[in-house]
């Protein structure tokens, strides 16, 4: 033990760095942004922790996704515009929550030293219901990431951790800790937790408002949120650096010094109300905490004085201040503690009427990728499209539906963590331009191991058969230049097959193929959507001798099958696709196809 | 509510029932009322169970209601579901047909057969018709949605030149007349379809 080890004078991008090393921090990745960049810089040399820079902060974020769903605790860093690009998986895996922990990094730029724009993403975390923690020195950089961690998994919420450049780029003594012991975990299979389909999102989401209740508990309870004793008839509510500038500028003042500054703990805020009459709140950018304390009813001085842009330094909030001392404290309010959000019931179902989710179509050729995929054992981390309905039952082929164009970095993530093939990612042609292309340059970048299914149905079909780069085809449905995925990803770098779905024979032994073959592979399954194809692929008959009623084409949920009296019946619906002939083992089911007269 | 009529069209994604919504808001427009109507899209069709929303009056406020006084039923099942819809007294108009959900093919569920009944103890008024055997009379077997509506048009306060401008206006051309022909048979068996209390 060296119980006198000596202090180091670190940056907090280097204490952060430091501190998720303690916390157990087995992956780290980001995207360089002023004043983020040197955690992972750091992080690089640090033992046991893999890190990586990604194409941009959204595949980032979503590598760390796969991360920690493969069971280890994850870092993403960005600048603060970095999280407008990361936005969409940050705002879904709020409802997702996490596996092992996960804590997002946004280093803001208040005075735009290096930043086109100097948004308070302090907001972020109000708009997606997690918490944040606000560091105000490099020892607390150190120390808070180790909490976030905890927070993140005790509350299976990803965590904000947030901090501006002088924070991130200010030195400081850190004395380092004892590492914290990190739970083992492991990947367990959870679609109405991973899957955001709308039927699963509805009940995360009210779990997100019930878990936000308990974060402000939380937030009540923290020694991260202290209320230091003055000596005057003042007192300020700050976070972050803002808390330093103004406990120099005031030190006879009392202070809520707010570390994990959101959810806002109320009854503290009250707290410093009860010994003081003259309360100020001191943040740099938006009134984001003194807009809260309105909300309570209580009287405070904040950005009516205080500069909503720049940065601030201690003269600046002495000046802007000291005034207010000298005049006469404003009455005394109660606060209005605030009301607990009422959280919807779900309406109850009519009893005993079976539902009717929306499924794949008959016929649909996503149907026999997820037949192929199933044999091999990987785990299907999917995308947004029509292919999502196959994470519904019977055929539950999906593990994950977190966003656009999410299901190849958390691929990328998920591989690299368990150092093999273990998750495929599904996606569909229209998901994939949208943005299956930067995290696909992103893996193999990073020399992810991966299978990458690419549904081509020609079309974006969900949303009504609109076109896209793959098709050329433009929103007056003329046609413009397309864009072949197979020469996309060939100039990538990427190997990539691309085969018939239609063929189940041989997207069967594609797949196969990919699976064995070491290193990231793409597999396009092509054919057109169902929908749009009038003429039916053959004939389907049934033998009802063989028929055993054994429910292995019943499996694939098509809905042109149903279980006879004796043996399975084809209805009107078939388009004569053929993949239930394929499954059969007893050789009850036959296909003509279309136009080939064969016996 | 404040006179406004609500109308819940019902039935399973690719049934036609954002036509029907169209016709009966084209029908109601025609009739010089005021019509507001709420789709859910997206997610909801592929199979699933959809919910359309019709409402007008003199003038509308939300395009939404919890409760319709007429509802429209494209499948049988989902014309039982709809019952839940159904403000007191309101009307049911449903078709016979049955498409089977994946649980009741798979063996899972039993498909539930009681609607008359449960209508009957409800007090609603049902009209029931086999609106696929009159599509495929009035020659396309798509036209169920705008057979369904010639029976509602019976509760409906709309005149058959308001209907037939609804039709003109919100179906193609090239299948006017094939839903002209539907939407008169629907009318004409309709009214001899309801089923007794």
């Amino acid at each position: 033990m060296c119980l006198v080890e000596r202090a180091l004078f670190l940056s907090g991008n280097e204490a952060i760095a430091q501190g998720a090393a303690r916390a157990g921090v087995r992956f780290a990745c980001g995207y360089p942004g002023t004043p983020s960049t040197e955690i992972v810089e750091t992080i690089v040399g640090l033992e046991g922790v893999h890190a990586e820079w990604c194409v941009n902060e959204k595949v980032a974020l979503e590598t760390a996704v796969g991360a920690s769903l493969a069971g280890v605790r994850s870092l993403v860093t960005m600048k603060h515009v970095g999280l407008n690009v990361a936005a969409d998986p940050f705002m879904t895996l709020s409802l997702t929550g996490v596996n092992a922990g996960l804590v997002v990094v946004s280093a803001d730029d208040p005075g735009m030293h290096s930043s086109q724009n100097e948004q308070d993403n302090r907001t972020f975390a109000r708009f997606a219901k997690v918490p944040m923690l606000e560091p105000s020195d490099s020892q607390e950089a150190y120390d808070y990431v180790a909490e976030a961690f905890s927070l993140s998994e005790e509350f299976d919420t990803p965590v904000l951790l947030r901090s501006t450049t002088r924070l991130s780029h200010g030195r400081g003594r850190v004395l380092r800790r004892v590492p914290v012991p990190v739970p083992e975990r492991s990947y367990e299979r959870d679609l109405a937790k991973y899957v955001m389909v709308p039927q699963y999102a509805r009940r995360r989401n009210r779990l997100v408002l019930e878990r936000l209740q308990k974060l402000r508990r939380r937030a009540e309870e923290s020694p991260l949120n202290v209320l230091e004793a003055g000596t005057v008839d003042f007192g300020i509510v700050a976070a972050g650096i803002a808390y330093q500038y103004a406990r120099e500028a005031f030190p006879k003042a009392w202070f809520l010094k707010l570390g994990l500054s959101y959810p806002l703990p109320f009854e503290k805020v009250a707290r410093l109300y009860q010994s003081v009459s003259r309360v100020a709140v001191v943040e740099e950018l938006d009134p984001f905490l003194e807009d809260q304390i309105h909300a309570l009813g209580l009287p405070v001085v904040g950005k009516d004085v205080i500069p909503a842009d720049g940065e601030l330094d201690q003269e600046t909030v002495f000046r802007a201040l000291e005034p207010f001392l000298a005049r006469r404290p404003p009455r005394r309010r109660r606060p209005v503690p605030p009301r607990t959000p009422l959280i919807s019931t779900p309406p109850e179902l009519p009893a005993g009427l079976p539902v009717r989710p929306p499924v794949l179509c008959p016929g649909c050729t996503h149907r026999s990728v997820y037949a192929a995929l199933r044999r091999r054992k990987l785990v299907p981390l999917g995308d947004i499209g029509c292919y999502t309905l196959g994470a519904l039952p019977p055929l539950l082929a999906l593990d994950s539906c977190l966003c656009m164009g999410a299901s190849i970095g958390m691929m990328s993530g998920f591989n690299q963590v368990l150092g093999r093939k273990a998750a495929a990612a599904v996606i569909g042609d229209s998901t994939f331009f949208h943005s299956g292309v930067t995290p696909l340059i992103d893996a193999h970048y990073n020399q992810s191991d991966g299978l990458v299914l690419v549904l081509d149905n020609r079309t974006t079909a969900m949303t009504g058969h609109q076109g896209h780069p793959g098709t050329g085809v433009r929103a007056d449905r003329s046609q413009g230049p397309a864009v072949e995925v197979q020469r996309l990803c060939e100039g990538i770098g990427v190997r990539c097959t691309t085969v018939d779905a239609n063929d189940h024979k041989a997207l069967d032994a594609a797949i196969k193929s990919e699976v064995e073959t070491p290193g990231l592979g793409v597999v396009v399954a092509l054919a057109p959507c169902v929908l749009m194809v009038r003429d039916h692929a053959g004939i389907v008959t049934v033998d009802e001798e063989r028929c055993n009623l054994c429910g292995l084409c019943l499996d694939l949920g098509c809905p042109a099958l149903a279980p006879g009296e004796v043996a399975v019946t084809l209805t009107d619906a078939c388009t004569g696709c053929g993949l239930c002939v394929e499954v059969c083992r007893r050789g009850a089911l036959a296909h003509e196809p279309a136009g080939g007269g064969g016996a | 509510m404040n006179g406004t009529t609500t109308v819940s069209l019902v039935g399973v994604g690719g049934q036609g029932i954002l036509l029907g919504a169209a016709v009966l808001a084209e029908a109601a427009m025609a009739e010089g009322l005021d019509v507001k109507a709420s789709e859910v899209k997206g997610m909801a069709q592929r199979g699933g169970s959809v919910l359309s929303t019709v409402r007008f009056g003199r003038h509308v406020y939300s395009p939404l209601a919890r409760h319709a006084d007429l509802v429209f039923a494209t499948e049988l099942l989902e014309g039982l579901r709809g019952l839940d819809l159904l403000a007191p007294r309101g009307t049911l108009v449903s078709a016979t047909t049955r498409i089977l959900p994946g649980s009741v093919l798979r063996g899972e569920e039993a498909y539930p057969e009681e609607l008359a009944a449960a209508a009957a103890a409800r007090g609603v008024r049902l009209i029931l018709l086999d609106a696929e055997e009159l599509a495929r009379e009035a020659g396309n077997l798509r036209a169920v949605n705008v057979v369904l509506l010639g029976a509602a048009s019976l509760v409906l306060p709309f005149s058959p030149d308001a209907w037939e401008r609804g039709l003109a206006a919100a179906v193609p051309a090239k299948i006017l007349e094939v839903n002209r022909r539907a939407f008169a048979l629907g009318r004409d068996v309709g009214a001899r379809q309801e089923v007794p209390r």
